[in-house]
């Protein structure tokens, strides 16, 4: 996760942050509806974050979506795109600038991998060689061989490779804003994981301000600097970091959609390298009555075997974790070897501390401010 | 046979001429019906002058009655339609390629909304979101996506057309329908049963002409990522 965003709601309290999209009273209602599909809205995107708008079906979240690039035109209210009102400017050329990305993909079947990419820059007017460059460049982006790829045409593509592209399209004209339109939704779990991960990797070099309509939980928390929770009608029920909604649902609503399984989502957003850890003794200094685990390393000073865990009599398997993942990840490998005890290690392999089970449950303690 | 044969080679220049009129013909009617038929499409669907709220039941609407209008065309006996055309338009060419257009919109007219309307939402979807505007996506995405369906419906008015074109000798129109009638009107007499047959199988010749011409159109203007 990145650290830039933690603040609350209000964010223009924090140095250089301005909203990149400001949505102002914005409504919709839909000819022959008396009842608007989203009223009253306001919604500020900080710049260089990824929002996820979550609710349930129907909530509206997509329309708001669509709202931004005008795709459904507002039926009141204002749209500000980095400060400039685009209510009511050109909408094909408010769609240039902005990066669109949608489940379907929707490449253009009659077109190479590289002419999907090209569309919006060629549309922008660049010159030839310019465009050429900036396809290659976006294909090694999204990780995909440009000399492979270029000339393959969409239906020579799996669903993941196609939406890959789908992004890279996106992204073509280097846009500031993406929105995404619960892009991985139609994808496998396994893929679906690598690309959220390589769309981190991704944001960590492009820095977009990216709105990602999601209705997967697990992936708004993951993906997103903040979550919007819509509840029916596009009413904004909370709009925090992953944390605060998951440790403290604004009502009964989104304690609600966040469910059961809350408490257990919030460890993954919690970094080992946050907690304090208890401390390992080296074995050969081992004392009768000892309070700390004792462990034996090998030569490179990588653990081998735990010699002593107090409260237990039979030393437990050895367990490691590494010190750059998460409690989640620490509590997975506990469940999953049955040991209550693991030693978190460096990048390097040395031991750094154990977590125990004991302390997962009754109180962890991290160090500095908790997130 | 043989005598069909020496028939054949004696009157070889009138009946390449014949088959050249036949070609001809069909090729203008059918020509002219489909850029008729195209561009009515695509008003239809890139209509940006009216309100809109009023473009979706126009769309619906046009489609529907012209799809109408066309198909009562194509139910009129043609024998007739040349008889009604004969007072307007005189007599020749003119009236036959007039009646011949008429019979070949319905099926262009039906495959190119069909072609058009088939086309992946999510793609046209996408166009929009990328910033194309109507006729860009029409040009760009909806009409070759469409391409190979439209194409397949001029196919079938050309075949419908080239049957129908032989009636088109009753108003003293050009192709095979001349040595047909000739030959039906003197049944019995010299050679007549030799025209008739002439004028079938000439049908057959003009008929496997236009399949060569579809195969080299349908390689050249079908997009490559469309083939299979």
């Amino acid at each position: 996760m990145s650290e830039t965003v933690q603040s609350p709601i209000d964010s223009t309290h924090r140095s250089g942050q301005r909203p990149m999209i400001a949505l102002e009273g914005v409504s919709k209602t839909y000819p022959k509806q008396s009842k608007p599909a989203v009223a009253e809205l306001n919604l500020q995107v900080p710049e260089g974050a990824i929002v996820t708008l979550i609710g349930p079906s129907g909530c509206g979240k997509t329309t708001i979506l669509k709202m931004m690039n005008r795709l459904i035109e507002p039926t009141t209210g204002r749209i500000l795109l980095a400060g400039e009102d685009v209510t009511d400017v050109n909408a094909d050329q408010l769609r240039r600038r902005i990066g669109y990305v949608i489940q379907q993909v929707g490449l253009f079947p009659h077109l190479t991998i590289g002419d999907n990419i090209a569309v919006v820059p060629k549309m922008l007017g660049w010159d030839k060689r310019r465009v050429t460059s900036r396809v290659d460049e976006l294909l090694h982006l999204v990780g995909m061989e440009p000399d492979d790829f270029r000339d393959r045409y969409p239906r020579q593509l799996s669903g993941g490779q196609q939406q890959r592209v789908g992004v890279a399209r996106g992204l073509a004209a280097d846009p500031p804003v993406m929105l995404m339109d619960e892009p991985f939704g139609a994808i496998d779990p396994i893929t679906r994981e690598r690309l959220q991960d390589e769309f981190l990797e991704v944001q960590r070099q492009v820095a977009k301000t990216i709105c990602f309509v999601t209705h997967d939980l697990s992936e708004a928390v993951k993906l997103g600097d903040r979550i919007a929770v819509f509840a029916a009608r596009g009413r904004l029920a909370q709009y925090d970091t992953p944390s605060e909604v998951l440790a403290h649902p604004a009502d009964d609503f989104v304690t609600e959609f966040v469910g059961s399984g809350a408490a257990v989502r919030r460890l993954s957003l919690l970094e080992i390298s946050r907690l304090e850890l208890e401390e390992i003794v080296i074995s050969g200094a081992r004392a009768a009555g000892q309070d700390h685990p004792v462990l034996s390393v090998d030569g490179a000073g990588h653990p081998s075997t735990w010699q002593h865990v107090p409260g237990s009599d039979q030393p437990p398997a050895l367990v490691t974790v590494p010190l750059s993942g998460t409690v989640y990840d620490a509590v997975d490998v506990m469940l999953d070897r049955r040991a209550p005890v693991v030693v978190v290690v460096d990048d390097d392999g040395l031991p750094r501390g154990a977590l125990r089970w004991e302390t997962l449950v009754a109180d962890l303690r991290t160090k500095g401010q908790p997130r | 046979m043989g005598s069909y044969l020496r028939y054949l080679s004696e009157n070889s220049t009138e009946l390449i001429f014949y088959a050249q009129q036949h070609f001809l013909l069909v090729g203008y009617s059918v020509g002219l019906a489909s850029v008729i038929s195209l561009a009515l499409a695509l008003v239809l669907h890139t209509n940006q002058l009216t309100p809109p709220s009023w473009r979706r039941s126009l769309r619906v609407g046009g489609r529907e009655t012209s799809l109408l209008l066309a198909s009562a065309a194509l139910t009129i006996p043609s024998l007739a339609l040349f008889g009604i055309l004969q007072p307007l338009l005189g007599l020749g060419v003119t009236p036959s390629i007039v009646a011949l257009t008429l019979y070949g919109i319905y099926p262009v007219l039906r495959n190119t909304l069909a072609g058009l309307s088939s086309v992946d939402p999510a793609v046209l979807e996408a166009a929009r979101g990328v910033g194309m505007g109507p006729v860009r996506r029409m040009l760009r995405v909806q009409l070759p996506l469409a391409w190979p369906v439209i194409m397949s419906g001029i196919r079938v008015a050309v075949l419908i057309v080239i049957s129908i074109a032989v009636v088109a000798a009753i108003i003293n129109g050009p192709g095979f329908g001349k040595p047909l009638q000739d030959g039906l009107a003197r049944l019995g007499a010299v050679n007549s049963f030799n025209e008739v047959i002439t004028g079938t199988l000439g049908c057959l010749v003009v008929a496997a002409g236009y399949e060569i011409v579809f195969v080299v159109v349908r390689r050249l203007t079908t997009p490559r990522g469309l083939r299979v």
